[in-house]
């Protein structure tokens, strides 16, 4: 296990620059494809030259594969952590396993300062890590929170423990931060259609995941105004985060139709479904990531969320709907592939 | 109108649809004796048992059909014309301009009434419903039928092969002629080939014969959720072929057009369909392996058509047996869904007693239709 590599990265985290990344992906692609024999396997069958020269080139793998494999570039008994998908298809979950969380804590805590995201007090819409160990979301809420278990306000039956979370409002007027799960966030409204609540000037509010796989933004621009009203924020006061279990940061982006952005130590491609290859400029395409957080297992993941590159040097997330998808009368033996963060 | 003229209208609408099969007038004729007998031709009860018998159609039919392929939709109407039904056709929101086509080329009075959106009135009033359409589509129209309606379901169906035979250039024609038809979307385009001896092998040579003969698109590129759907499906076999023993996979150079999946387990596995095949070895165990799908299984595709291939099929539950290359082109007189295609639209009046008691004389009801006019 390197421990030199962890600390360029957490180096870079710490002070990017843009002209070290692509000697830093090809080194962690290098290390990844000697210490991780899944993944060494899988550019053995792609055909992949033993060296590269782009961290365009280093191979992703879809998503799934952490479902399929122990996708690990570091001895299995090392393992400390393990965060996993929902595993909502059946198939069981994907596994993303971690020696040491160094990493994904700097991750998240330097993406979060980035962006310029305000450390105001957090009111999280998601269980305290203790109660869901295996959740990447409810760890990354740990570490912004410094896992003060007074700021989460999701029981173990998933509920909203409504009366905490009022008393956790009123509790005094500097700004609030609100981070949960759109369908948390919908929970909420549904069960209380005419709460309305001030907060306080400079309060956010950041929703993650609950539109992934539908691509309903008139939706998603439904769920904004009732945030907006209901909370007394503006919507431009309104973020989404873009993150999964299978990689260790996040992506960013504000109001509704808006890019989202990674932070330094990331990139993305948009990749043209029907020939595999890079996307014409302005076309739909997956999105294919690349993740320097991601030592520990792969840097490169192929997601099947759909994305068109903006000219802002971010992406616009189109999401995917599977029930778009005609498939005849021809049965589906299984719901067809689907992600969701746990 | 009379059964003989709506039997020449059919024939004469479907000379533009030759992918309908034989709908000559003498093919439908032999289509309705073979099911209904004189029954439908006849004006007079016929004798059946102790009692005699007629036939009147369900009137009106509603069809709710599916926008995966016309061949289905058009089928049902043409049923539903056969036996004189008033038709309704709820078509999916894209439409379907086949069915458009094949109503304009009807006589009025016979030309279906089509919409995109259900109006409420059809489900009331129809006395037979026939839907096309996945489990959820089933469900929530099953919600609105009466115990008095008929309601005919063609749910989603799985088909496959069963090959006991090598990949000749000629059997891997005829499988992709079964495969690209409708972009694999009709239910009688093979998900799966089960296959005996050397599977890898076997998908091997399917896939050099593809990537030789690179069969085109039927319809145009996908889009882009499709398109998607099928890229993900791609990376991840291609991550299994690398990553797990006896899983292959090929596919279309640089396109999406194709793909063979060798897949040695017996566990089924999601197909995104246009022009996606598993090759599995056959089962040790077919009745286990097919357990739990054979209420699915519509037609199993044989090579070669043997009383073996034959036995297979029909044990593990197949509605319909014949020869790869053949799947995607059931007759006229098949058994839909296993069931009759013709008896189904109709209703059957039996009258018991002795016929010269209800038999009404010819000679008294001319004078009744003369003082009517």
């Amino acid at each position: 296990m390197t421990t030199t590599l962890e600390a360029e990265v957490l180096n870079f985290l710490s002070e990017p620059d843009p002209a070290r990344f692509e000697e830093l992906a090809v080194a962690l692609f290098n290390y990844q494809r000697r210490e991780n024999p899944v993944y060494a396997k899988y550019c053995e069958f792609l055909g992949t030259p033993d060296t590269l020269d782009s961290w365009q080139s280093i191979p992703a793998v879809p998503q799934i594969a952490f479902k399929r494999s122990a996708i690990r570039s570091f001895p299995a008994s090392l393992t400390t952590t393990e965060f996993r998908t929902s595993g909502t298809t059946g198939e069981g979950h994907g596994k993303h396993f971690f020696p040491s969380l160094r990493l994904y804590e700097a991750a998240v805590q330097k993406g979060w300062d980035y962006f310029q995201l305000p450390r105001n007090r957090f009111v999280m819409f998601m269980q305290h890590p203790d109660e869901a160990p295996f959740s990447s979301l409810s760890s990354m809420g740990g570490i912004l929170t410094g896992s003060d278990r007074s700021r989460f306000v999701i029981c173990n039956n998933g509920e909203v423990e409504i009366d905490r979370f009022m008393a956790l409002l009123g509790e005094c007027p500097n700004p609030l931060t609100l981070f949960g799960t759109a369908l948390a966030f919908l929970h909420l409204i549904e069960l209380f259609p005419d709460l309305r609540i001030q907060l306080p000037e400079g309060s956010i509010a950041m929703e993650t995941g609950g539109f992934k796989g539908s691509g309903r933004e008139t939706s998603k621009r439904c769920l904004y105004g009732q945030i907006s009203r209901q909370f007394g924020i503006g919507i431009d006061s309104i973020w989404n985060e873009y993150g999964m279990t299978e990689l260790s940061s996040q992506f960013y982006s504000r109001n509704i139709g808006r890019s989202h952005h990674g932070p330094p130590w990331t990139r993305f491609l948009i990749v043209d479904p029907e020939t595999n290859r890079v996307a014409a400029p302005g076309e739909t395409g997956l999105i294919r990531m690349i993740d320097l957080g991601n030592l520990w297992s792969v840097i490169g993941i192929q997601t099947q969320d759909l994305a068109v590159e903006q000219p802002d040097g971010g992406f616009l997330l189109l999401g995917r709907d599977p029930a778009a998808v005609p498939r005849g009368c021809s049965r589906a033996m299984d719901e067809l592939l689907q992600f969701a963060r746990s | 109108m009379d059964l003989e003229t709506r039997i020449a209208a059919i024939a004469t609408a479907a000379e533009q649809f030759p992918w309908l099969g034989d709908l000559s007038a003498p093919g439908i004729a032999r289509w309705i004796g073979l099911e209904l007998g004189q029954s439908l031709s006849s004006t007079q009860p016929l004798p059946y048992g102790k009692q005699n018998y007629l036939v009147r159609p369900l009137d009106p039919i509603l069809h709710i059909v599916s926008s995966n392929t016309p061949h289905a939709a058009l089928q049902s109407l043409i049923r539903g014309i056969v036996v004189g039904s008033t038709n309704w056709i709820k078509l999916p929101k894209e439409g379907l301009v086949e069915v458009n086509a094949f109503a304009d080329a009807l006589p009025t009075e016979l030309r279906p009434e089509l919409a995109r959106t259900l109006p409420p009135a059809w489900i009331d009033e129809a006395e037979a419903v026939v839907i096309f359409g996945s489990d959820e589509t089933v469900r929530e129209i099953s919600l609105r039928i009466l115990p008095s309606q008929r309601f005919i379901v063609h749910g989603h169906k799985i088909s496959l092969g069963l090959i006991r035979s090598e990949c000749s250039p000629d059997l891997a024609n005829r499988i992709a002629d079964d495969l690209f038809v409708f972009d694999q979307l009709g239910c009688l385009s093979p998900q799966v080939l089960y296959v005996a001896g050397d599977s890898i092998e076997f998908a091997w040579r399917l896939a050099q014969h593809f990537e030789q003969t690179r069969p085109a698109r039927i319809a145009a590129a996908p889009q882009h959720e499709i398109a998607g759907t099928l890229r993900a499906f791609h990376e991840e076999w291609k991550f299994r072929a690398a990553t797990e023993p006896g899983v292959c996979f090929w596919e279309s150079p640089g396109a999406l057009a194709w793909a063979v999946v060798h897949d040695p387990s017996p566990a089924r596995a999601p197909n995104p369909l246009y022009g996606t095949i598993f090759i599995k070895p056959i089962p040790a165990d077919l009745r286990s392996a097919f357990l739990r799908v054979r209420r699915h299984i519509a037609t199993v595709g044989v090579d070669p058509l043997d009383s073996e291939s034959v036995e297979i099929a029909v044990r593990i539950g197949a509605q319909r047996v014949c020869a790869i290359g053949q799947m995607q082109n059931p007759s006229v007189t098949w058994h839909h869904d296993g069931q009759p295609t013709l008896a189904n639209f109709v209703r059957y009046v039996d009258i018991e007693g002795p016929a010269e008691d209800w038999i009404a004389p010819r000679k008294t009801q001319a004078p009744e239709d003369s003082t009517a006019q």
